[in-house]
């Protein structure tokens, strides 16, 4: 569970950069998530390369999420409380 | 201290019943349109909803679920080119050093950094006010929760299929 947020070390009201510290513990968290940096055997990714793989990435599960309510909301011609519930509950058993 | 897939998983599920008996789709008059809507609306609602007001980008989220998803890419990337020319003009005309060369790249990296910076502050909900510490933290949390969300929208639209 995430805790209160610690007060900003480093904000000084203008522009603030991420630091490389923060970046190497990005990189080493974002590494089990994006497939791209995943493949990529060197320890040494910039921390531009990391932020456009993760904007990229966070715009294709955007564009994901936008078909699949696409193609649920044809599928699900009515969508009945029961129905729905059972259908999830069945796929998550699968 | 990030959630377990599966939690998280279970907690979306839950909210988004919620969420589409709530809805009341039984009316048959809506639209398909209206309907996609209301489905991407109940699931956004769920996944931001299942971190319990912990992180900033759910109570974002909460508070404003029909922001416009930011399309930046073409600025984004003419931006890019902008910075590569500057660089090389750069180069043509300063007498380098390799100390210099050294110093224009960090600061193409720098800006490079900064503008994609901006980008990710535009797709995480609420992103706009956070400090540089909280938006990697926020990043790493609304990514885990989208794929949940990808996820279960998937099983459900396949199990849907099947029947």
């Amino acid at each position: 569970m995430s805790s209160r947020r610690p007060s900003s070390r480093q904000s000084s009201g203008g522009v603030s950069r991420i630091s490389d510290d923060q970046i190497i513990a990005l990189v080493s968290k974002l590494r089990h998530l994006l497939p791209e940096i995943r493949d990529n055997r060197s320890d040494k990714v910039s921390a531009s390369k990391v932020l456009q793989e993760t904007c990229n990435y966070i715009r294709s599960l955007h564009k994901e999420v936008e078909d699949l309510s696409d193609r649920l909301s044809q599928l699900l011609a009515t969508i009945e409380a029961e129905s729905a519930e059972a259908a999830i509950i069945r796929s998550l058993l699968m | 201290m990030h959630l377990p897939h599966s939690t998280l998983k279970q907690e979306f599920v839950k909210k988004w019943i919620m969420g589409l008996q709530r809805c009341k789709f039984s009316n048959k008059k809506m639209s398909i349109f209206e309907r996609k809507k209301a489905i991407k609306l109940s699931a956004d609602t769920a996944m931001a909803s299942a971190r319990k007001g912990l992180t900033c980008w759910s109570r974002a989220l909460i508070s404003n679920p029909d922001r416009p998803v930011p399309t930046t890419t073409r600025r984004a990337s003419s931006a890019c080119k902008k910075i590569v020319k500057r660089s090389r003009r750069i180069r043509r005309t300063a007498k380098c050093g390799a100390a210099r060369k050294g110093q224009i790249t960090r600061s193409i990296a720098q800006c490079l950094v900064r503008k994609r910076t901006q980008i990710l502050k535009s797709l995480i909900p609420g992103g706009e006010f956070m400090n540089e510490v909280c938006l990697i933290e926020e990043t790493l949390d609304y990514i885990t929760s989208l794929r949940v969300q990808v996820d279960v929208m998937r099983s459900l639209a396949s199990a849907s299929a099947h029947n």
